[in-house]
């Protein structure tokens, strides 16, 4: 008898000790990448009204990953969630059931993955994910009940399972003789918690086979249920062995047992007694004999392996082609190119270098170009991702409200292969969600009243992105009633957005709607209308340089269109230098620039400035009062006006003089010049080859200035 | 310092092995997502213990540890296994897997596992 040295019983912490932040930083990532191929998963599925067998496997996969993951992280929730929800899935791969509601399995699937969406976003804001699934496993395993009664033969998997097992046990022989002398009674303890008590057993007995010539045990282990754990745990692991070892064999062989606790070994003296132990502690000799274990060899041979031909499909495996960055390496290494291309500006140049003859410096510094733009254009494509994600998103947020509504819609989707900067398509999943939502809730129609009117009984949302020069179009378009002019202008005049003398365009009073606390739904449903809606797509949009257009045809539908920049960081610039500062101008928003003769401008009966061009009567900004800088330049025909165009409205700004196209590095303004000074028209600065620093002009903000005035 | 290759197809669980082994003095020489690329690194890097999920895509962890096992009879590998999958342990057990462990487990649970298999 000996007792055995144990683990160190170190206290159990609340909360695993090796936990550190990469890896919950994984957890969140791996977790949140699974159940966004779920949804997909399940979306395809349920589209085609039945769950394939591959998604199938692909669904129980993840279930069973996300348990396990969860369960590390000490999630119980979501791990008991995602275990209920394996097992729904382990049921219909085993059992194929055929009579399965799959609707409501996908409703119920959907309601588990919003439970850990909900529990994730918790997780990474640093909260404890102390939601309550128990009412949803609680669905689940009714659900799996009625599964379960409504296709009765797939009960037999339970059974079957270990059925196939016992195929590798040799039945007890019937009359052998044993030559071996010794007897030995072992009970062996294993440590709290180890779990699968019975399987760590069958081990035992597994690997004393080679070693024993009569072997028997209380329980008799093997098929693995947990009432045999139970026991163990409670009684400990009793073993009799008939075996020719002596005492310190066997003693040295169960000491090894993995996550032993404590082992007690006696001898039996003669055979008599071994046997009486078997008729005393056993119900039924022959039911107790435990089953030896095949050897291995024997389990290879009946069904054997074609090595060759395994190693060679292994061998075919391609190594890795793929692998995950952390966005704040990609981040930083964006930031290092910009440097780079501003350095690089920095030494070509350099004032230094001016009216020197320098051929093969040029040389030099053309090659250097071609090379930093090209890094440039690679880093830029490595930060890229395809909207699908975001479009597939919207699918699952079609599919619930049509459910809700009770409504047909069919979402189109086009060109969501179209790649977007990562950091921008953060930005804009929640203004799309809003306008798919709008236009389901507010644009389509009943189904019923879209007979009437000889459209199409369901109708159609579609969502397209496609590339328009370095920005992004992302478009809603829907078939339903389209905006009501008079009613937006009625309302916008009552909510007092607009003058009621003021005469607007189509598209001006459109665009009313994008206006902070405009909502002409009067009814407020679950999904939109609460007042607060298009001004926030709009804003959010603006975050990232986005705008949003508005078109509609009364009584055919509404079309709106999202204009995001492709990237954020680096964009094509044009400087021009008004007084001793330095400006920098997107050079897709520049339409023309021009010298005016002098008396081509003129003034309005306001105060306004303005300039006649081709028939068009465009106001003029000068950037000098505007930014309130000092210039000798003031007359109209010393300096150079910039046509630049936001939105549909033009207007031409005044500066001393153009200094030349580069591309510049967007800077975010530090906070302190944000709180002192009025940067409303500024969209960042950057650094210009000569070190000095130009602001970025956020032609938005002045278009709207101009036309607010 | 004792070799090892961690195959799990959730790269959390391949992150929180690595971690807990690290810290206690083993060297990871490589992760694999699937049995087959566990093969194909076993082959190559020699390891001295592998740490086999179960339950992965392309090749199950029993499959690759039947497959290892045959190409080297010594191969020393752990089992990590979810709760529940009982009758797949066993089945890796009569295979010959050296040990098993069950998520969720304790580090010095893995641990002791580990260094028990590889004789330390």
């Amino acid at each position: 008898m000996s007792k055995n040295e144990s683990i160190s019983e170190k206290e159990v912490e609340p909360v695993p000790q090796f936990m550190n932040e990469p890896m919950l930083e994984m957890y969140i990532f791996e977790t949140t990448q699974m159940i966004e191929q779920l949804e997909q998963a399940i979306l395809i599925s349920e589209k085609g009204g039945f769950y394939e067998e591959t998604s199938i496997n692909e669904i129980f996969r993840f279930m069973h990953t996300i348990k396990g993951s969860s369960a590390m992280m000490l999630y119980n929730d979501i791990a008991t969630l995602a275990h209920s929800m394996e097992d729904v899935f382990y049921f219909l791969r085993e059992a194929k059931p055929t009579l399965v509601d799959y609707s409501q399995l996908s409703d119920i699937v959907f309601e588990g993955v919003d439970f850990i969406k909900v529990e994730l976003i918790k997780i990474k804001n640093g909260d404890s994910a102390d939601g309550d699934a128990s009412g949803l496993i609680e669905k689940i395993k009714e659900f799996m009940t009625f599964l379960k009664s409504e296709n009765p033969s797939g009960q037999s998997i339970e059974s079957k399972k270990p059925e196939t097992q016992q195929k590798y046990y040799i039945a007890p022989e019937k009359k052998i003789t044993y030559d071996a002398k010794n007897f030995y009674k072992a009970v062996v303890y294993f440590e709290e918690g180890c779990e699968m008590e019975s399987i760590r057993a069958y081990t035992i007995i597994h690997n004393l086979t080679e070693l024993a010539e009569e072997l028997f045990s209380i329980p008799e282990v093997g098929s693995g249920s947990d009432s045999d754990s139970e026991l163990i745990k409670e009684n400990g692991f009793k073993i009799y062995v008939r075996t020719n070892l002596s005492y310190e064999k066997i003693e040295s062989f169960l000491q090894d047992t993995i996550f032993l606790k404590e082992l007690k070994l006696e001898e039996i003296s003669d055979e008599e007694t071994f046997l009486s132990f078997k008729q005393t502690e056993g119900t039924n000799f022959e039911e107790n004999e435990i089953k030896l274990p095949q050897v291995l060899e024997n389990r290879i041979s009946k069904e054997p392996i074609n090595k060759e031909q395994i190693w060679k499909e292994v061998g075919n495996n391609a190594p890795q082609s793929v692998i995950s960055v952390s966005v704040d390496k990609l981040d930083k290494l964006m930031d290092l190119v910009g440097e780079m291309v501003i350095s690089e500006a920095m030494v070509t140049q350099n004032p230094d270098l001016v009216e020197l003859e320098l051929e093969n410096f040029t040389k030099a510094a053309r090659l250097l170009h071609k090379i930093t733009s090209e890094i440039q254009d690679t880093v830029m494509s490595i930060r890229m991702v395809p909207l699908s994600t975001t479009f597939m998103k919207m699918q699952r947020i079609m599919r619930d409200m049509c459910k809700k509504l009770e409504r047909e819609v069919e979402l189109q989707l086009i060109g969501e292969e179209t790649e977007v900067d990562k950091n921008i398509i953060e930005h804009i999943a929640d203004p799309l969600m809003h306008l798919i939502r709008n236009a389901v809730d507010h644009g389509i129609e009943e189904n019923e009243e879209r007979i009437e009117k000889g459209k199409d009984r369901v109708g159609t949302v579609t969502l397209e992105a496609k590339n328009s020069g370095s920005d992004v179009l992302v478009i809603v378009r829907d078939d339903g009633k389209g905006l009501d002019k008079e009613r937006i202008l009625t309302k916008a005049i009552k909510a007092g957005l607009v003058d009621e003398t003021t005469v607007l365009t189509d598209r001006e009073i459109y665009n009313l709607i994008l206006l902070p606390g405009f909502s002409t739904n009067e009814n407020i449903t679950e999904f939109s209308g609460r007042g607060v809606g298009m001004d926030v797509v709009s804003k959010n949009l603006q975050l990232v340089g986005g705008t949003i257009l508005v078109d509609s045809t009364f009584g055919e539908g509404t079309c709106m269109t999202m204009k995001i920049p492709l990237t954020l960081a680096i964009i094509d610039g044009m400087n021009v230098k008004v007084g001793g500062s330095c400006y920098t101008i997107p050079i897709t928003a520049i339409k023309q620039s021009f010298r005016p003769k002098a008396g081509e401008c003129f003034t309005d009966p306001d105060g306004n400035e303005m300039i006649m061009v081709r028939g068009n009567c465009y106001p003029i900004i000068r950037l000098h009062k505007y930014f309130e800088v000092q210039t000798v330049v003031k007359e109209f025909h010393e300096g150079v006006l910039i046509m630049v165009e936001q939105d549909a409205r033009m207007i031409c700004l005044f500066a001393d003089e153009l200094i030349g196209q580069q591309q510049v590095v967007v800077k975010a303004l530090p906070n302190f010049i944000k709180q002192t000074k009025n940067i409303q028209s500024l969209s960042g600065c950057t650094l210009l080859g000569d070190g000095s620093i130009s602001l970025i002009i956020d032609i938005g903000g002045l278009t709207q200035y101009r036309t607010s005035k | 310092m004792k070799k090892v290759l961690i195959v799990d197809d959730a790269a959390f669980m391949r992150l929180t092995i690595k971690t807990v082994l690290e810290h206690n003095n083993f060297e990871i020489v490589g992760e694999a997502e699937n049995g087959r690329v566990a093969f194909e690194k076993y082959k190559m890097l020699q390891p001295d213990v592998v740490t086999m999920d179960i339950t992965m895509p392309e090749m199950s962890g029993i499959d690759a540890l039947k497959i290892i096992r045959q190409y080297d009879s010594n191969a020393k590998i752990v089992m990590i296994s979810a709760m529940g999958q009982e009758m797949l342990v066993r089945e890796a057990i009569v295979n010959g897997a050296a040990s098993f462990i069950v998520k969720p487990f304790k580090e010095e649970q893995i641990i002791y596992t580990i260094k028990k298999v590889v004789g330390e």
